[in-house]
């Protein structure tokens, strides 16, 4: 998989990104200073003027070079226009007051726009949203009329982590939508000021969408009229206002995640190798991982390890049935909650009753049209999914609760002897966290945990598995991965999440975290593992905490 | 016929010099030694050898054509292909500049993921 990510920091986008970075906080310095040499232009005697012009006019000769390569396209073509403006009275020698105050405005104008940003991109590179994420970042576009509402439903998606605009009206977003798609779409169902309600706008620019935008809906109204119209939009969420924003962001998280899901993974045990083959295509051209058992004996070894989401079961088997086997599956409790789907000739819908009695959830019946079976196995697996990750995730954060990330661990760590790869294990806590709850309220500490979380999702790999291991602690493992790579990776989340501005009541605040690493060992195990990670912890949190410490590596015969 | 390995890259803006130099080191793959001035060129383009000069035209001080008048008195450094690169192009310009001795002429602003096979292009202009 893309284990690349984070272990090679600087690549060539990442550079790039940075040199636009620096140049943007150098336009934040240039960009006064011209606006004030206008200002002294406006100023000063005609002869004084003759001599300030030649110098400004190579000023903003060079940002009409630099702006443009940094992707200030805007920005470069203006000042390319006065640049030229400039040039021209240097060769006449005589200006008018009139167009010399237009041009100075224009200067100054040149400031303020940069500041607030006049293209998407410059937006990325100035680096407005509260939280720099860069590329990956997921834009958010919002349609509120009341601006209290927008303005606070964008601030806390921009402490989360993505990247949100607040629209007023509908020819407001329009614009937007003309420059930019969002990665999502916040529509209020009820615009005061507008002909048609937000439902109607949204259907229709759905329509004109080749791929429906991920949509979710706010309104006053909960009669079921106003959600089939919005289920018919497109919608994936519902929220009755006033919103509880953390939910909505849970649930855009939710629309993300199905949307890069992983392939759902499908076993088919059948005999027929054949026909197996056949249903194996289908799934894949479906974009599912297929493996093929026709041994019943050896389910266990397969359901371990190929960890299916739906099992496919030939009814007909020889010497072990289908619903036997389905059977002893649902025996274990490991399995218990995996569906099963027959596979079977059979329309007797008494004998298909009598299977189903047993075990097993769904009979699809031979011939089955691709269609047919594509979608029968496909909402079994996205139903199981969904189940799983609510048993198994934390419903604050979505990240995995305490026992299954110390599995994970464990299995990590199982995996990185066997290869002989480093894997590295993080214990991460939140600086002085009591006294958030304390100061802001519950709410806004569970906002600070979420955003943590939300962040590490981003910035670590697929790869990485990460979970919420107590209150304010996350635990993480990063396979394939030493521990001076990790402790930079973390220490890049560190400092980004001593950036991020909460907002609650008391007015904004920020928080820090302390994080331990260890790496494995040739003897390592996993719980020595975590609780040097745990030390390394510890010691973040006495040498001042905002940190990140290593662990020292282990002594032989430790 | 030598081959494209070695740029000297003369500008005085520190952000398109660092541009630059990844644009070419990273995409191009070229070795670059940047200048901030026609005198730093000048004092270290012969230690450096450069196949190829990148020269920003607008320069504090020596600009680039007197810089590259300069460059043409060097021994070795007299054959070294050059190109200019400026914010300004008004028709007749590059006409000009090519008059001076430059191969050709880069616009800025440039697309950093592109300057590479820009000045690869003029550079086969030359080879080719």
């Amino acid at each position: 998989m893309d284990k690349q990510d984070n272990t090679i920091p600087q690549t060539l986008q990442q550079h790039l990104r940075q040199l636009g970075q620096q140049f943007s906080e150098r336009l934040r310095q240039e960009l006064p200073e011209l606006a004030q040499q206008g200002e002294r232009l406006l100023q000063s005697s005609e002869g004084q003027r003759q001599q300030l012009l030649p110098a400004l006019r190579d000023q903003l000769h060079r940002l009409a070079g630099t702006a443009g390569t940094f992707g200030f396209t805007q920005l470069g073509q203006q000042a390319r226009e006065l640049e030229q403006q400039a040039e021209r009275w240097l060769d006449q020698q005589q200006r008018q007051q009139q167009d010399l105050e237009t041009f100075v405005a224009a200067l100054q104008q040149l400031g303020a726009e940069s500041d607030g940003g006049s293209s998407q991109s410059e937006q990325q590179r100035t680096g407005r949203p509260v939280v720099r994420t860069e590329g990956d970042t997921r834009l958010i576009y919002i349609l509120e009329d009341e601006i209290a509402v927008g303005e606070n439903m964008r601030l806390t998606l921009s402490n989360f982590g993505y990247r949100a605009e607040h629209f007023r009206t509908t020819s407001d977003l329009d614009a937007a939508l003309q420059q930019q798609l969002p990665d999502a779409l916040i529509v209020d169902v009820n615009l005061a000021d507008e002909d048609c309600s937000g439902l109607d706008y949204a259907a229709s620019l759905q329509q004109r969408l080749e791929v429906p935008l991920p949509l979710l809906v706010l309104t006053h109204q909960h009669d079921f009229a106003t959600q089939l119209q919005a289920v018919r939009a497109g919608a994936l969420g519902f929220f009755a206002k006033p919103v509880d924003i953390p939910q909505l962001e849970s649930r855009l998280e939710r629309c993300f995640a199905q949307q890069s899901g992983e392939p759902y993974r499908v076993l088919i045990v059948d005999d027929d190798r054949d026909l197996a083959s056949r249903y194996s295509l289908v799934l894949r051209d479906a974009g599912m991982l297929v493996e093929i058992l026709q041994d019943p004996a050896q389910i266990f070894d397969h359901l371990r390890d190929f960890n299916p989401e739906v099992v496919l079961l030939d009814v007909n088997m020889p010497y072990c049935t289908g619903p036997e086997l389905a059977q002893i599956i649902h025996c274990n409790d490991d399995w218990l909650r995996i569906p099963i789907i027959y596979l079977s000739a059979e329309t007797d819908i008494a004998k298909q009753m009598n299977a189903l009695i047993k075990a097993g959830d769904d009979f699809v019946t031979k011939p089955i049209s691709d269609n047919a079976l594509v979608a029968a196995v496909f909402s079994r697996a996205q139903r199981a999914r969904l189940l799983s990750d609510a048993l198994s995730r934390d419903s604050l954060t979505g990240l995995l609760k305490h026992g299954d990330i110390k599995e994970q661990v464990a299995i990590e760590l199982e995996r990185a002897l066997r290869t002989g790869d480093r894997a590295s294990v993080v214990m991460l806590d939140i600086d002085h966290f009591k006294r958030v709850n304390d100061e802001h309220g519950h709410a806004a500490g569970d906002n600070v945990i979420r955003a943590l979380a939300n962040l590490l999702r981003q910035r670590l790999r697929r790869v990485d598995s990460l979970g919420r291991y107590g209150g304010e602690e996350f635990l993480a493992v990063l396979p394939d991965c030493t521990p001076q790579q990790a402790k930079q990776i973390i220490d890049e989340i560190r400092e980004r999440f001593a950036e991020l501005r909460f907002i609650a009541d008391g007015g904004e605040f920020s928080c820090t975290l302390s994080a331990g690493v260890a790496g494995t060992d040739v003897h390592s195990q996993a719980e020595q593992l975590r609780e040097r990670a745990d030390k390394a912890l510890y010691a973040a949190k006495h040498g001042g905490r905002n940190q990140v410490r290593v662990a020292a590596s282990q002594e032989h015969g430790d | 016929m030598s081959e494209l390995k070695r740029i000297l890259h003369v500008e005085d803006d520190p952000s398109i010099q660092a541009v630059a130099k990844v644009a070419l080191e990273a995409v191009g793959g070229f070795q670059v030694l940047s200048c901030a001035s026609g005198q730093e060129a000048l004092d270290q383009v012969q230690g450096f050898a450069p196949d190829f000069i990148l020269l920003d035209v607008m320069m504090p001080g020596m600009d680039g054509p007197q810089t590259l008048e300069k460059l043409r008195e060097l021994v070795d450094i007299g054959e070294v292909p050059v190109a200019f690169m400026t914010a300004k192009v008004q028709p007749g310009e590059v006409a000009h500049y090519r008059s001076l001795g430059a191969l050709d002429v880069i616009v800025k602003p440039f697309d950093p993921m592109q300057l590479a096979e820009q000045i690869r292009q003029i550079w086969s202009q030359r080879h080719g």
